[in-house]
């Protein structure tokens, strides 16, 4: 409103010059006169209309806005493999099992569980549940969901891309209304660990639609039902009122507190950084840790932080000299103070990794420490090696950890290797590093479940799809593929515990450090914490 | 006569677009890269069998000329193919987004016309003074500018500091107009909307600004350059003997020979804003065809990246087209 009084108490001291001689004469000056007061009056107009627009109309009513860092890449649950569009998602549609913002394993549509045979698996469905449409919530829906995701081209004559994420999922059969069972094809320890990531859809209201009319309007059984959305602009969800209220073990339970959440894409960090001091979105994800001072700085935002599930290391390859000694490799990693990297590049916004596996991960060892920061020792490592005078290396990566990377190839000049790093673009570094064609490669690899199986056995089985390292030990292979299908809790820690310090001693990779999960939310916004998933669950969250 | 000509441009056109679908084909899968690969992501286990089913889905997994058959034979038939991420058709992909690329580069082009051709008659006609002196040094600046530094400070002064302006987007949530050409502007203007005018508008004005400043930078330059030059001719000098005002001299006998020049370049940039502006879309969270065409090519989305270099080069050629007819309009000596 100051604007719009200071517009029209200076409206008459606006000039506009000409560049043309106007008309002389009275009658010049007073057609030049006419014309600036009409133009004026127009400016003043319009200016009054575009300034009464409320830029997000949405306060009044209870609606949250995300601002999410990538398009949405499809509303069907079974058919894409992208965080962003999980996270979207999930607020639409709930699963068998969730998580809990720690990690944990809940219930959530499926009550109960049991384990039967190694190979068995049974849930009990909760009774009640309602999906968006009013349909109840049966075994039958459950079926359907799983079938269509695990049967060859069952989604118009293609298969859906989340059957990787349930590989073992052989066959599902329905026992009663409420009761379904799993059929693997051999044990699978991390199934409740994976099934968070597959979300139930309605048989009956799927198959009167079809796939186009499904993407067009989805109904699930989430705390929120969709509204309207453009998946590359913004997706709009309103509460769906007779929500069975989620899983019991997270408090609260119950119907959204929130009436409406828009997730509006901005892929760019900085805009949507914009965007929350702005009060034009509510929480934002991917908040890079250099920015985080600034935003704490902002007295009407919170910055939140959960310990992320990816791990960062540099793979070197076992097949090339000089890393085919494993004194080099031990080297490698007394020469980084990865707590420094970690202290100043991160600004101290990740956790150091002593082994292979997350430290908030399953059979963590936790006797493990971290190797030393000594670059005598890893002088005197090279020198037995052979390479007192050190070695040319080109650290090879992408642009997002050119930082991290430069920081360490001083580090590893300090004890005589002339280090240097080169940046790839991911498409063309990725099949050189698998056919060994690079010497070390620094990159991360995601571990959501938080069982090592699916870190170590893609990581360091031999020739399997992420070894860049080259990685291969016939004892290691070994004890992955019995980890991979060990039920027994204690036989898989004695076994996985064997296995990080194999990897430990043996070095493949200098070890680096898990992320955390930065996000920020505005001041008004309660009852919400970030997921070391990077989920952004709304269920719970409202607004003062 | 005219028409026949158009006609045969645009029957020209045809072997050029093949040429096109040809090269970017074999460009794509020479690339290194492979578009399964990079889809399932680096986490989790994924097994051989399921990459194996993905291959043989996207028909990855059969030679190159089949794969180029089977793709040029949709092409006559009209069909894009199907992209291997969004697993949507590319011809709705491009169609769903290229009216927001559109409205951007309309909105750019008027914009950069409206500041660039004054700016430049004004530089030309009162050559040599202060004003002259400061726009063709504004038209520098505005030429140096990176339009991702630009659009931030944009973004950071006008939405984040004043709170005038929104931050991103198209258009505020529940204003979006019936859909008959798809550009919120011209659809809120059609179905007599003004508050979903007012809304795009605003959206629109930032990014807007941020093109449309390095082309009105450009054509005040050029403009500026082909006025002197045509001022100096003899039959100007003939108008101005016969009495004429100054401002019909240079309006009338000057500016349409001096637009020439301008015309070209407006034509190449047309083509330029229509194949989208990865960086001001990104900055803007403008939906439009150059963020789509940029995350396929990360992520060897063969069809979308295909699809989206065919729509480009014809832009190209249709801008060249109209351009062309514009010359034998502004001047009839000049013919297609």
């Amino acid at each position: 409103m100051g604007f719009m009084r200071c517009l029209r108490s200076n409206i008459h001291t606006l000039k506009f010059p000409s560049p043309f001689p106007l008309p002389t004469g009275e009658r010049g000056r007073v057609r030049g006169f006419e014309r600036r007061m009409k133009m004026k009056r127009w400016i003043l107009i319009l200016a009054a209309l575009f300034f009464s627009i409320p830029s997000m109309a949405f306060s009044q009513d209870k609606t949250l806005v995300v601002g999410i860092m990538s398009t949405v890449l499809s509303l069907d649950p079974a058919n894409h493999r992208d965080r962003v569009t999980e996270t979207v998602i999930r607020n639409m549609f709930d699963g068998l099992v969730t998580r809990t913002p720690d990690g944990r394993i809940v219930s959530e549509i499926a009550e109960s569980w049991k384990n039967p045979s190694p190979t068995v698996w049974e849930f009990k469905i909760r009774k009640g549940i309602t999906f968006h449409n009013g349909d109840p919530l049966t075994a039958d829906d459950v079926k359907f969901t799983f079938d269509r995701i695990i049967t060859e081209n069952a989604i118009d004559g293609k298969t859906a891309m989340r059957k990787g994420l349930i590989d073992p999922l052989q066959k599902v059969d329905k026992i009663d209304d409420y009761t379904i069972q799993f059929n693997l094809n051999s044990p699978w320890p991390i199934l409740l660990a994976m099934l968070p990531h597959q979300q139930i859809i309605p048989k009956k209201y799927f198959e009167s639609v079809g796939t186009k009319g499904f993407l067009a309007k989805p109904i699930g059984a989430g705390p929120f039902r969709f509204v309207e959305g453009r998946l590359d602009e913004r997706i709009v969800m309103e509460r769906y009122d007779k929500y069975y209220g989620g899983s019991p073990e997270i408090k609260p339970v119950g119907p959204p507190p929130l009436k409406r959440v828009i997730f509006e894409v901005i892929p760019e960090t900085a805009t949507r950084i914009a965007a929350l001091q702005a009060g034009k979105v509510h929480i934002i994800q991917n908040v890079p840790s250099h920015m985080v001072e600034t935003l704490k700085r902002d007295s009407n935002v919170v910055v939140k932080t959960a310990l992320g599930t990816r791990v960062h290391m540099f793979e070197m390859n076992v097949n090339q000299a000089p890393f085919n000694d494993v004194r080099v490799r031990m080297a490698m990693n007394h020469a980084v103070n990865m707590d420094i990297i970690v202290e100043k590049i991160l600004g101290g916004f990740a956790k150091r990794m002593a082994g292979a596996i997350l430290p908030h991960g399953l059979y963590f060892n936790e006797a493990l420490k971290p190797y030393k920061h000594d670059p005598a020792l890893a002088k005197k490592l090279l020198a037995e090696a052979g390479h007192s005078k050190g070695f040319p290396l080109v650290i090879d990566t992408i642009d997002t950890y050119k930082e991290v990377c430069e920081a360490t190839a001083q580090q590893f000049r300090a004890v005589g290797i002339e280090a240097s790093v080169r940046i790839w673009d991911w498409g063309v570094l990725r099949p050189l590093a698998l056919n060994g064609e690079r010497k070390i490669v620094f990159q991360s690899w995601g571990n959501s479940t938080l069982h090592p199986y699916d870190l170590l056995n893609p990581k360091l089985m031999s020739k399997d799809r992420g070894n860049y390292s080259q990685f291969s030990n016939p004892e290691l292979d070994d004890l992955l593929k019995k980890g991979g299908v060990e039920t027994n809790p204690d036989k898989a820690k004695e076994i996985y515990l064997r296995a990080q310090y194999l990897i430990y001693n043996e070095a493949p990779w200098v070890f680096g450090y898990v992320p955390m999960e930065i996000e920020a939310c505005s001041k008004n916004v309660e009852n919400w914490v970030p997921s070391s998933d990077s989920r952004i669950n709304l269920h719970r969250v409202s607004l003062k | 006569m005219r028409f026949v000509k158009i006609i045969e441009r645009i029957l020209a056109a045809i072997p050029v677009m093949l040429g096109v679908a040809v090269m970017v084909f074999a460009f794509m899968r020479l690339t290194p890269g492979d578009p399964v690969d990079l889809m399932m992501g680096e986490a989790g286990v994924v097994s051989k069998a399921e990459i194996q089913t993905i291959r043989e889905q996207f028909k990855l997994d059969q030679p190159l000329p089949t794969q180029l058959f089977h793709y040029l034979s949709g092409l006559v038939r009209g069909d894009l193919g199907t992209s291997f991420k969004k697993k949507e058709p590319v011809g709705k992909l491009i169609f769903d987004r290229f009216p927001a690329t559109m409205e951007l580069a309309l909105g750019s082009l008027l914009l950069g016309l409206a500041m660039g051709i004054p700016i430049g008659i004004w530089s030309a006609v009162k050559q040599s003074s202060a004003l002259d002196r400061i726009s063709m040094l504004g038209a520098f600046f505005g030429i140096s500018m990176p339009p991702f530094w630009l659009g931030l400070i944009l973004i950071i002064f006008f939405s984040a500091t004043l709170g005038w302006l929104p931050v991103s987007g198209r258009i505020t949530y529940g204003l979006a107009p019936t859909s008959i050409t798809g550009m919120y502007m011209v659809d809120s203007l059609l179905t007599g909307r003004m508050d979903s005018f007012l809304s795009s508008l605003e959206h629109l004005l930032l990014p807007s600004v941020t093109l449309g400043l390095a082309l009105a930078s450009i054509i005040a330059r050029i403009m500026r350059s082909s006025m002197l030059e045509v001022m100096r001719q003899d039959y100007v000098t003939l108008a101005r003997a016969k009495g004429n005002r100054e401002f019909i001299v240079v309006h009338k006998h000057a500016l349409r020979n001096a637009l020439i020049p301008t015309v070209t370049v407006v034509g190449i940039q047309i083509g330029v804003l229509l194949g989208g502006n990865m960086i001001v879309e990104s900055v803007f969270g403008w939906p439009g065809i150059g963020r789509l065409a940029v995350d396929a090519i990360f992520a060897r989305d063969y069809p979308l990246v295909q699809g989206v270099v065919i729509i480009y080069s014809l832009t190209y050629v249709m801008a060249n087209l109209a351009v062309d007819i514009l010359y034998t309009f502004l001047n009839p000596k000049i013919t297609l």
